[in-house]
Protein backbone atom coordinates (compact mmCIF):
# COMPACT_ATOMS: atom_id res chain seq x y z
CA UNK A 1 0.00 0.00 0.00
CA UNK A 2 2.98 2.61 1.20
CA UNK A 3 4.28 1.78 -2.46
CA UNK A 4 1.85 3.34 -4.69
CA UNK A 5 2.64 7.04 -3.97
CA UNK A 6 0.26 8.14 -1.85
CA UNK A 7 0.35 11.57 -0.71
CA UNK A 8 1.66 12.19 2.27
CA UNK A 9 -1.72 13.53 3.85
CA UNK A 10 -3.56 10.47 2.69
CA UNK A 11 -0.92 8.20 4.13
CA UNK A 12 -1.72 10.52 7.72
CA UNK A 13 -5.04 9.48 7.86
CA UNK A 14 -4.56 6.18 7.28
CA UNK A 15 -2.03 5.83 9.67
CA UNK A 16 -4.27 7.70 12.30
CA UNK A 17 -7.10 5.30 11.12
CA UNK A 18 -4.74 2.64 12.30
CA UNK A 19 -4.09 3.53 15.20
CA UNK A 20 -7.38 4.50 16.05
CA UNK A 21 -8.21 1.23 15.17
CA UNK A 22 -5.38 -0.43 17.32
CA UNK A 23 -6.71 1.69 20.35
CA UNK A 24 -9.86 0.94 20.48
CA UNK A 25 -9.89 -2.90 19.39
CA UNK A 26 -7.25 -4.55 21.98
CA UNK A 27 -8.18 -8.33 21.78
CA UNK A 28 -6.34 -9.70 24.43
CA UNK A 29 -4.81 -14.16 25.14
CA UNK A 30 -4.30 -14.82 29.00
CA UNK A 31 -1.36 -17.27 29.74
CA UNK A 32 -0.47 -18.47 32.74
CA UNK A 33 3.57 -18.83 33.13
CA UNK A 34 3.69 -20.82 36.71
CA UNK A 35 1.27 -18.38 39.14
CA UNK A 36 -0.58 -19.64 41.56
CA UNK A 37 -4.15 -18.84 40.42
CA UNK A 38 -4.80 -15.60 42.35
CA UNK A 39 -4.19 -13.37 39.56
CA UNK A 40 -5.76 -15.85 36.27
CA UNK A 41 -8.79 -14.83 38.53
CA UNK A 42 -8.67 -11.26 39.09
CA UNK A 43 -8.14 -11.39 35.19
CA UNK A 44 -11.34 -13.52 34.50
CA UNK A 45 -13.04 -10.93 37.28
CA UNK A 46 -12.66 -8.39 35.04
CA UNK A 47 -13.85 -10.03 31.93
CA UNK A 48 -16.68 -11.03 34.01
CA UNK A 49 -20.08 -8.03 33.42
CA UNK A 50 -19.37 -6.54 36.77
CA UNK A 51 -16.06 -4.75 35.04
CA UNK A 52 -17.20 -5.58 31.59
CA UNK A 53 -14.00 -5.44 29.58
CA UNK A 54 -15.80 -5.78 26.30
CA UNK A 55 -17.19 -1.79 26.19
CA UNK A 56 -13.24 -1.08 25.67
CA UNK A 57 -13.41 -3.27 22.93
CA UNK A 58 -11.02 -5.90 24.62
CA UNK A 59 -12.18 -9.58 23.92
CA UNK A 60 -10.46 -12.67 25.17
CA UNK A 61 -9.31 -14.64 22.36
CA UNK A 62 -8.26 -18.31 22.56
CA UNK A 63 -5.68 -18.20 19.57
CA UNK A 64 -2.37 -16.01 20.12
CA UNK A 65 -2.72 -15.64 16.30
CA UNK A 66 -5.76 -13.50 16.60
CA UNK A 67 -4.72 -11.54 20.29
CA UNK A 68 -3.22 -8.19 19.96
CA UNK A 69 -2.21 -8.24 23.78
CA UNK A 70 -0.49 -11.10 25.72
CA UNK A 71 -1.41 -10.87 29.61
CA UNK A 72 0.89 -12.41 31.49
CA UNK A 73 0.67 -14.17 35.27
CA UNK A 74 3.07 -15.71 37.23
CA UNK A 75 6.60 -15.98 37.12
CA UNK A 76 8.33 -18.18 34.42
CA UNK A 77 8.90 -21.61 34.97
CA UNK A 78 11.84 -23.57 33.65
CA UNK A 79 9.01 -25.50 32.23
CA UNK A 80 7.17 -22.56 30.44
CA UNK A 81 9.90 -20.62 29.18
CA UNK A 82 9.94 -21.98 25.95
CA UNK A 83 6.10 -22.23 25.67
CA UNK A 84 5.60 -18.22 26.59
CA UNK A 85 8.14 -17.65 23.83
CA UNK A 86 6.39 -19.33 21.45
CA UNK A 87 3.13 -18.11 22.49
CA UNK A 88 4.99 -14.92 22.00
CA UNK A 89 5.61 -15.07 18.41
CA UNK A 90 2.97 -17.21 16.79
CA UNK A 91 1.48 -13.82 17.89
CA UNK A 92 1.13 -11.23 14.79
CA UNK A 93 2.67 -7.64 14.60
CA UNK A 94 1.81 -5.09 16.22
CA UNK A 95 1.64 -7.09 19.66
CA UNK A 96 1.96 -6.06 23.11
CA UNK A 97 2.84 -7.65 26.58
CA UNK A 98 1.11 -6.55 29.96
CA UNK A 99 2.59 -8.61 33.00
CA UNK A 100 -0.27 -9.11 35.98
CA UNK A 101 1.29 -9.43 39.61
CA UNK A 102 4.22 -8.74 41.78
CA UNK A 103 5.40 -12.51 40.26
CA UNK A 104 5.36 -11.56 36.68
CA UNK A 105 7.20 -7.85 37.44
CA UNK A 106 9.91 -9.49 39.91
CA UNK A 107 9.62 -13.09 40.51
CA UNK A 108 7.86 -12.46 43.47
CA UNK A 109 8.03 -15.20 46.36
CA UNK A 110 8.84 -17.46 43.86
CA UNK A 111 11.80 -15.55 43.09
CA UNK A 112 15.51 -17.96 43.26
CA UNK A 113 13.50 -21.16 43.37
CA UNK A 114 14.98 -24.04 41.66
CA UNK A 115 12.30 -24.19 38.65
CA UNK A 116 12.45 -20.52 38.37
CA UNK A 117 13.89 -18.65 35.72
CA UNK A 118 12.55 -14.97 37.13
CA UNK A 119 10.57 -12.11 35.73
CA UNK A 120 8.30 -12.18 32.60
CA UNK A 121 11.10 -9.57 30.89
CA UNK A 122 13.55 -12.11 30.99
CA UNK A 123 11.95 -13.71 28.33
CA UNK A 124 9.90 -11.67 26.50
CA UNK A 125 9.81 -7.50 26.40
CA UNK A 126 7.27 -6.28 28.49
CA UNK A 127 5.13 -2.79 27.47
CA UNK A 128 3.25 -2.31 31.12
CA UNK A 129 2.68 -3.84 34.35
CA UNK A 130 0.11 -3.95 36.60
CA UNK A 131 1.78 -4.67 40.10
CA UNK A 132 -0.17 -6.35 42.96
CA UNK A 133 -0.74 -9.93 44.74
CA UNK A 134 -3.23 -10.30 43.29
CA UNK A 135 -4.03 -6.96 41.62
CA UNK A 136 -7.90 -6.00 41.79
CA UNK A 137 -9.61 -6.05 38.65
CA UNK A 138 -9.57 -2.39 38.53
CA UNK A 139 -5.44 -2.34 38.73
CA UNK A 140 -5.87 -4.70 35.58
CA UNK A 141 -8.19 -2.03 33.49
CA UNK A 142 -6.13 1.08 34.64
CA UNK A 143 -3.26 -0.75 33.41
CA UNK A 144 -3.83 -1.76 30.10
CA UNK A 145 -5.62 1.78 29.70
CA UNK A 146 -2.14 3.28 30.77
CA UNK A 147 -1.15 0.85 27.62
CA UNK A 148 -3.54 2.25 25.43
CA UNK A 149 -3.04 5.57 26.30
CA UNK A 150 1.04 5.40 25.62
CA UNK A 151 -0.28 4.17 22.42
CA UNK A 152 -2.27 7.02 21.30
CA UNK A 153 0.35 9.61 22.75
CA UNK A 154 2.63 7.76 19.95
CA UNK A 155 5.37 7.47 22.87
CA UNK A 156 6.97 4.27 23.00
CA UNK A 157 5.41 2.10 25.77
CA UNK A 158 7.26 2.12 29.12
CA UNK A 159 9.51 -0.38 29.04
CA UNK A 160 11.16 0.12 31.78
CA UNK A 161 11.01 -2.22 34.70
CA UNK A 162 9.19 -0.07 37.92
CA UNK A 163 12.06 0.87 40.90
CA UNK A 164 11.52 -1.27 44.08
CA UNK A 165 11.11 2.33 45.42
CA UNK A 166 7.93 2.69 43.03
CA UNK A 167 6.60 -0.68 43.88
CA UNK A 168 7.00 0.19 47.47
CA UNK A 169 4.86 2.93 47.36
CA UNK A 170 1.97 1.77 45.31
CA UNK A 171 -1.41 1.15 46.98
CA UNK A 172 -3.65 -0.59 45.67
CA UNK A 173 -6.40 0.81 47.56
CA UNK A 174 -6.32 3.82 46.18
CA UNK A 175 -7.88 3.03 43.21
CA UNK B 1 -25.56 3.07 -18.58
CA UNK B 2 -26.49 -0.72 -18.18
CA UNK B 3 -23.04 -1.20 -17.47
CA UNK B 4 -22.53 1.46 -14.75
CA UNK B 5 -26.02 0.54 -12.97
CA UNK B 6 -24.97 -3.33 -12.75
CA UNK B 7 -21.09 -2.08 -11.31
CA UNK B 8 -22.61 -0.10 -9.07
CA UNK B 9 -24.94 -2.88 -7.98
CA UNK B 10 -22.18 -5.21 -7.50
CA UNK B 11 -19.61 -2.62 -5.77
CA UNK B 12 -22.09 -0.27 -3.42
CA UNK B 13 -25.59 -1.43 -3.67
CA UNK B 14 -27.20 -4.19 -2.85
CA UNK B 15 -23.36 -5.82 -3.10
CA UNK B 16 -20.73 -4.35 -2.02
CA UNK B 17 -20.47 -1.70 0.48
CA UNK B 18 -23.71 -1.84 2.05
CA UNK B 19 -23.95 -5.01 3.07
CA UNK B 20 -20.64 -5.24 4.31
CA UNK B 21 -21.83 -1.81 6.57
CA UNK B 22 -24.84 -3.46 7.35
CA UNK B 23 -22.90 -6.54 8.13
CA UNK B 24 -21.01 -4.54 11.07
CA UNK B 25 -24.39 -2.80 11.99
CA UNK B 26 -25.89 -5.70 12.78
CA UNK B 27 -22.83 -7.48 14.17
CA UNK B 28 -22.94 -4.51 16.85
CA UNK B 29 -26.67 -4.96 17.85
CA UNK B 30 -26.16 -8.61 18.24
CA UNK B 31 -23.27 -7.84 20.66
CA UNK B 32 -25.15 -5.20 22.40
CA UNK B 33 -28.07 -7.01 22.90
CA UNK B 34 -26.21 -10.37 24.14
CA UNK B 35 -24.08 -7.61 26.44
CA UNK B 36 -27.82 -6.29 27.92
CA UNK B 37 -29.20 -9.29 28.29
CA UNK B 38 -26.21 -10.41 30.50
CA UNK B 39 -26.09 -6.93 32.43
CA UNK B 40 -22.77 -5.46 30.96
CA UNK B 41 -22.61 -2.61 29.08
CA UNK B 42 -21.95 -3.90 25.93
CA UNK B 43 -19.43 -2.58 22.64
CA UNK B 44 -19.68 0.68 21.61
CA UNK B 45 -21.20 1.44 18.21
CA UNK B 46 -17.81 1.59 16.36
CA UNK B 47 -16.35 -2.13 17.66
CA UNK B 48 -17.03 -4.41 14.58
CA UNK B 49 -15.78 -1.61 12.33
CA UNK B 50 -12.54 -1.26 14.57
CA UNK B 51 -11.89 -4.56 15.08
CA UNK B 52 -11.91 -5.10 11.01
CA UNK B 53 -9.60 -2.29 10.53
CA UNK B 54 -7.50 -3.29 13.11
CA UNK B 55 -7.03 -6.92 11.57
CA UNK B 56 -6.74 -5.52 8.34
CA UNK B 57 -3.81 -3.51 9.58
CA UNK B 58 -2.17 -6.16 10.99
CA UNK B 59 0.44 -8.25 9.95
CA UNK B 60 -0.67 -11.45 8.28
CA UNK B 61 1.53 -14.22 8.99
CA UNK B 62 1.05 -17.84 6.46
CA UNK B 63 2.15 -20.75 8.50
CA UNK B 64 4.58 -23.34 7.48
CA UNK B 65 3.43 -26.04 5.02
CA UNK B 66 0.57 -24.33 3.95
CA UNK B 67 -0.65 -23.88 0.71
CA UNK B 68 -0.25 -20.05 0.30
CA UNK B 69 -2.32 -19.56 -2.66
CA UNK B 70 -5.38 -21.05 -1.11
CA UNK B 71 -4.91 -19.72 1.74
CA UNK B 72 -5.21 -16.40 0.58
CA UNK B 73 -7.83 -16.99 -1.82
CA UNK B 74 -10.06 -19.07 0.54
CA UNK B 75 -11.28 -16.04 2.35
CA UNK B 76 -11.61 -13.46 -0.84
CA UNK B 77 -13.84 -17.01 -2.02
CA UNK B 78 -16.29 -16.99 1.01
CA UNK B 79 -16.20 -12.71 0.65
CA UNK B 80 -17.45 -13.10 -3.06
CA UNK B 81 -19.68 -15.57 -2.63
CA UNK B 82 -21.69 -13.95 0.35
CA UNK B 83 -21.87 -10.75 -1.66
CA UNK B 84 -23.29 -12.57 -4.72
CA UNK B 85 -26.13 -13.90 -2.92
CA UNK B 86 -26.69 -10.22 -1.68
CA UNK B 87 -27.52 -9.44 -5.38
CA UNK B 88 -30.16 -11.95 -5.56
CA UNK B 89 -32.26 -10.90 -2.36
CA UNK B 90 -34.61 -8.16 -1.50
CA UNK B 91 -32.10 -5.98 -0.04
CA UNK B 92 -33.07 -3.03 2.41
CA UNK B 93 -37.03 -3.59 0.79
CA UNK B 94 -36.23 -3.08 -2.78
CA UNK B 95 -35.98 -5.13 -5.43
CA UNK B 96 -33.43 -7.58 -5.95
CA UNK B 97 -30.92 -6.25 -8.52
CA UNK B 98 -30.69 -9.07 -10.44
CA UNK B 99 -33.27 -12.12 -10.52
CA UNK B 100 -34.58 -15.34 -12.60
CA UNK B 101 -36.00 -18.29 -12.15
CA UNK B 102 -34.74 -20.66 -9.42
CA UNK B 103 -32.55 -17.97 -7.78
CA UNK B 104 -33.27 -19.34 -4.43
CA UNK B 105 -31.35 -22.30 -4.57
CA UNK B 106 -28.19 -20.16 -6.49
CA UNK B 107 -28.73 -17.90 -3.27
CA UNK B 108 -28.67 -20.42 -0.85
CA UNK B 109 -25.60 -22.45 -2.07
CA UNK B 110 -23.72 -19.13 -2.22
CA UNK B 111 -24.14 -18.55 1.40
CA UNK B 112 -22.88 -21.84 1.88
CA UNK B 113 -19.58 -20.81 0.11
CA UNK B 114 -18.63 -19.26 2.88
CA UNK B 115 -18.56 -22.43 5.61
CA UNK B 116 -17.34 -24.42 2.78
CA UNK B 117 -14.31 -22.09 2.82
CA UNK B 118 -13.68 -22.07 6.42
CA UNK B 119 -13.90 -25.92 6.35
CA UNK B 120 -11.32 -26.10 3.61
CA UNK B 121 -9.54 -22.91 5.59
CA UNK B 122 -9.06 -25.72 8.65
CA UNK B 123 -8.09 -28.17 6.70
CA UNK B 124 -5.26 -26.88 4.80
CA UNK B 125 -3.46 -25.96 7.54
CA UNK B 126 -1.31 -28.31 9.57
CA UNK B 127 -3.13 -27.40 13.14
CA UNK B 128 -4.58 -30.15 14.86
CA UNK B 129 -7.09 -27.64 16.29
CA UNK B 130 -7.97 -26.00 12.95
CA UNK B 131 -8.55 -29.30 12.04
CA UNK B 132 -11.01 -30.89 14.72
CA UNK B 133 -12.54 -27.32 13.66
CA UNK B 134 -12.91 -27.96 9.86
CA UNK B 135 -14.24 -31.39 10.57
CA UNK B 136 -17.02 -29.87 12.94
CA UNK B 137 -17.56 -27.18 10.74
CA UNK B 138 -18.15 -29.61 7.40
CA UNK B 139 -19.96 -31.97 9.76
CA UNK B 140 -22.68 -28.97 10.95
CA UNK B 141 -23.04 -28.10 7.06
CA UNK B 142 -24.18 -31.24 6.42
CA UNK B 143 -26.66 -31.13 9.35
CA UNK B 144 -28.22 -28.19 8.89
CA UNK B 145 -28.22 -27.32 5.53
CA UNK B 146 -31.07 -29.71 4.02
CA UNK B 147 -33.15 -28.52 6.91
CA UNK B 148 -33.15 -24.93 6.24
CA UNK B 149 -33.11 -25.52 2.72
CA UNK B 150 -36.84 -27.53 2.87
CA UNK B 151 -37.65 -24.79 5.15
CA UNK B 152 -36.90 -21.92 2.82
CA UNK B 153 -38.81 -23.80 -0.29
CA UNK B 154 -42.26 -23.92 1.98
CA UNK B 155 -43.33 -20.12 1.25
CA UNK B 156 -41.91 -21.19 -2.68
CA UNK B 157 -44.22 -24.17 -2.85
CA UNK B 158 -47.10 -21.77 -1.69
CA UNK B 159 -45.98 -19.13 -3.90
CA UNK B 160 -45.68 -21.42 -6.40
CA UNK B 161 -42.19 -20.19 -7.72
CA UNK B 162 -38.66 -20.38 -6.63
CA UNK B 163 -37.71 -17.00 -7.53
CA UNK B 164 -37.16 -14.82 -4.65
CA UNK B 165 -38.91 -11.54 -5.88
CA UNK B 166 -42.03 -13.40 -7.11
CA UNK B 167 -41.70 -15.07 -3.98
CA UNK B 168 -41.77 -11.70 -2.09
CA UNK B 169 -44.52 -10.45 -3.88
CA UNK B 170 -46.84 -13.29 -2.99
CA UNK B 171 -46.01 -12.85 1.13
CA UNK B 172 -46.50 -9.01 0.49
CA UNK B 173 -49.80 -9.76 -0.64
CA UNK B 174 -50.97 -12.53 1.73
CA UNK B 175 -51.55 -13.52 5.37
CA UNK B 176 -48.05 -13.73 7.03
CA UNK B 177 -46.46 -17.17 6.56
CA UNK B 178 -45.63 -17.20 9.85
CA UNK B 179 -48.65 -17.87 10.42
CA UNK B 180 -49.69 -20.47 8.10
CA UNK B 181 -46.20 -22.67 8.45
CA UNK B 182 -45.29 -22.18 12.04
CA UNK B 183 -43.24 -25.15 11.65
CA UNK B 184 -41.12 -24.29 8.50
CA UNK B 185 -40.31 -20.73 10.47
CA UNK B 186 -39.12 -22.22 13.78
CA UNK B 187 -36.74 -24.18 11.58
CA UNK B 188 -35.88 -21.79 9.45
CA UNK B 189 -34.92 -19.59 12.64
CA UNK B 190 -32.81 -22.52 14.30
CA UNK B 191 -31.21 -22.98 10.43
CA UNK B 192 -29.71 -19.51 10.24
CA UNK B 193 -27.97 -19.86 13.97
CA UNK B 194 -26.77 -23.34 13.08
CA UNK B 195 -25.16 -21.54 9.51
CA UNK B 196 -23.70 -18.46 11.39
CA UNK B 197 -22.27 -21.10 13.67
CA UNK B 198 -23.77 -19.23 16.91
CA UNK B 199 -24.40 -20.23 20.32
CA UNK B 200 -26.13 -23.37 20.77
CA UNK B 201 -24.77 -24.20 17.32
CA UNK B 202 -21.05 -23.17 18.06
CA UNK B 203 -19.22 -26.18 18.71
CA UNK B 204 -16.85 -25.70 15.34
CA UNK B 205 -15.73 -22.79 16.84
CA UNK B 206 -15.85 -23.79 20.66
CA UNK B 207 -12.98 -21.64 22.11
CA UNK B 208 -13.18 -23.62 25.26
CA UNK B 209 -12.31 -26.67 23.25
CA UNK B 210 -10.42 -26.29 20.62
CA UNK B 211 -8.90 -22.70 20.28
CA UNK B 212 -10.70 -21.00 17.61
CA UNK B 213 -11.98 -23.80 15.40
CA UNK B 214 -11.18 -23.58 11.78
CA UNK B 215 -10.01 -20.23 11.60
CA UNK B 216 -7.43 -21.03 14.35
CA UNK B 217 -4.04 -19.97 11.83
CA UNK B 218 -5.55 -17.09 10.21
CA UNK B 219 -4.37 -13.82 11.47
CA UNK B 220 -4.81 -10.18 9.78
CA UNK B 221 -6.35 -9.73 6.90
CA UNK B 222 -7.50 -13.32 6.28
CA UNK B 223 -9.60 -13.74 9.61
CA UNK B 224 -10.76 -9.82 8.79
CA UNK B 225 -12.50 -11.00 5.44
CA UNK B 226 -13.71 -14.27 6.66
CA UNK B 227 -15.63 -12.06 9.82
CA UNK B 228 -16.91 -9.23 7.02
CA UNK B 229 -18.22 -12.47 5.09
CA UNK B 230 -20.20 -13.99 8.10
CA UNK B 231 -21.40 -10.30 9.10
CA UNK B 232 -22.87 -10.38 5.44
CA UNK B 233 -24.38 -13.80 5.75
CA UNK B 234 -26.39 -12.53 8.74
CA UNK B 235 -27.60 -9.82 6.81
CA UNK B 236 -28.88 -12.01 4.15
CA UNK B 237 -30.18 -14.87 6.18
CA UNK B 238 -32.44 -12.30 8.54
CA UNK B 239 -33.42 -10.67 5.05
CA UNK B 240 -34.44 -13.97 3.44
CA UNK B 241 -35.91 -15.55 6.65
CA UNK B 242 -38.45 -11.57 7.37
CA UNK B 243 -39.10 -11.33 3.37
CA UNK B 244 -40.50 -15.09 3.65
CA UNK B 245 -42.42 -15.62 6.68
CA UNK B 246 -42.14 -12.17 8.08
CA UNK B 247 -44.78 -10.98 5.53
CA UNK B 248 -42.41 -9.27 2.77
CA UNK B 249 -40.20 -6.03 3.29
CA UNK B 250 -41.97 -3.37 1.38
CA UNK B 251 -40.19 -0.90 2.01
CA UNK B 252 -37.05 -0.06 4.09
CA UNK B 253 -38.58 1.09 7.16
CA UNK B 254 -40.41 -2.52 7.45
CA UNK B 255 -36.38 -3.99 6.22
CA UNK B 256 -34.97 -2.20 9.00
CA UNK B 257 -37.96 -3.38 11.78
CA UNK B 258 -38.81 -6.41 10.68
CA UNK B 259 -34.77 -7.29 10.55
CA UNK B 260 -33.67 -6.33 13.41
CA UNK B 261 -36.63 -7.66 15.28
CA UNK B 262 -35.62 -11.24 14.02
CA UNK B 263 -31.96 -10.20 15.65
CA UNK B 264 -33.50 -9.46 19.06
CA UNK B 265 -35.19 -12.88 18.98
CA UNK B 266 -31.70 -15.00 18.10
CA UNK B 267 -29.90 -12.36 20.74
CA UNK B 268 -32.20 -13.61 23.13
CA UNK B 269 -32.00 -17.59 21.76
CA UNK B 270 -28.00 -17.19 22.19
CA UNK B 271 -27.70 -15.57 25.31
CA UNK B 272 -30.28 -18.55 26.66
CA UNK B 273 -28.84 -21.29 26.18
CA UNK B 274 -25.42 -23.23 25.97
CA UNK B 275 -23.07 -25.00 23.47
CA UNK B 276 -24.33 -28.19 22.18
CA UNK B 277 -22.15 -31.39 20.99
CA UNK B 278 -21.48 -31.88 17.59
CA UNK B 279 -23.46 -35.42 17.80
CA UNK B 280 -26.08 -33.52 19.31
CA UNK B 281 -26.54 -31.10 16.92
CA UNK B 282 -26.17 -33.42 14.31
CA UNK B 283 -29.12 -35.59 15.90
CA UNK B 284 -30.98 -32.41 16.28
CA UNK B 285 -31.23 -31.66 13.42
CA UNK B 286 -32.02 -34.93 11.41
CA UNK B 287 -33.98 -36.24 14.34
CA UNK B 288 -36.47 -33.25 14.80
CA UNK B 289 -35.38 -30.74 12.19
CA UNK B 290 -35.57 -32.39 9.10
CA UNK B 291 -38.54 -34.30 11.13
CA UNK B 292 -40.31 -31.90 11.61
CA UNK B 293 -40.08 -29.54 8.16
CA UNK B 294 -41.65 -32.70 6.25
CA UNK B 295 -44.54 -32.58 8.59
CA UNK B 296 -45.03 -28.79 7.35
CA UNK B 297 -44.95 -29.93 3.76
CA UNK B 298 -47.41 -33.15 4.15
CA UNK B 299 -49.99 -30.40 5.82
CA UNK B 300 -49.14 -28.31 2.72
CA UNK B 301 -49.46 -30.43 0.38
CA UNK B 302 -52.92 -31.89 1.77
CA UNK B 303 -54.31 -28.20 2.30
CA UNK B 304 -53.35 -28.15 -1.28
CA UNK B 305 -55.07 -30.71 -2.89
CA UNK B 306 -57.78 -30.64 -0.82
Amino acid sequence: MTNLNLSDEWNGILLKLKKWARINSPWAIHYNSGSCNGCDIEILATLTPRYDAERLGVKLQGSPRHADVLICTGPVTLQSRDRLRRIYEQMPDPKFVVAVGSCAISGGVFQGCYNVVGHIDEVIPVDAYVPGCPPRPEAIIDGLVKLLTALKQGDPPPTERPTELELENYDAATI
Amino acid sequence: MDSVVNVAALLVFPGGLFVIAAGLFYEWIDRKIIARLQNRLGPRWFQPFADTVKLLAKEEIVPERVNPILFVALPLTALAGALTAALYVPMAGLKPAFSFPGDLIVTVYMLSLLTLCTGLAGATTRDRFSLVGATRTLTQLFAYEAPFLLALLGPAIAAGSWQISEITAYTETHVWILVTQPIGFIVALIGLMGKLELPPFDSPEAETEIVAGALTEYSGRGLAIFHLGKGVELVIGLTLITSFYLGGLSNPLAFVLKTVGLLVVLAALQSLMTRLRIDQTVGLWWRYGALLVLVQWLILFVIQIV
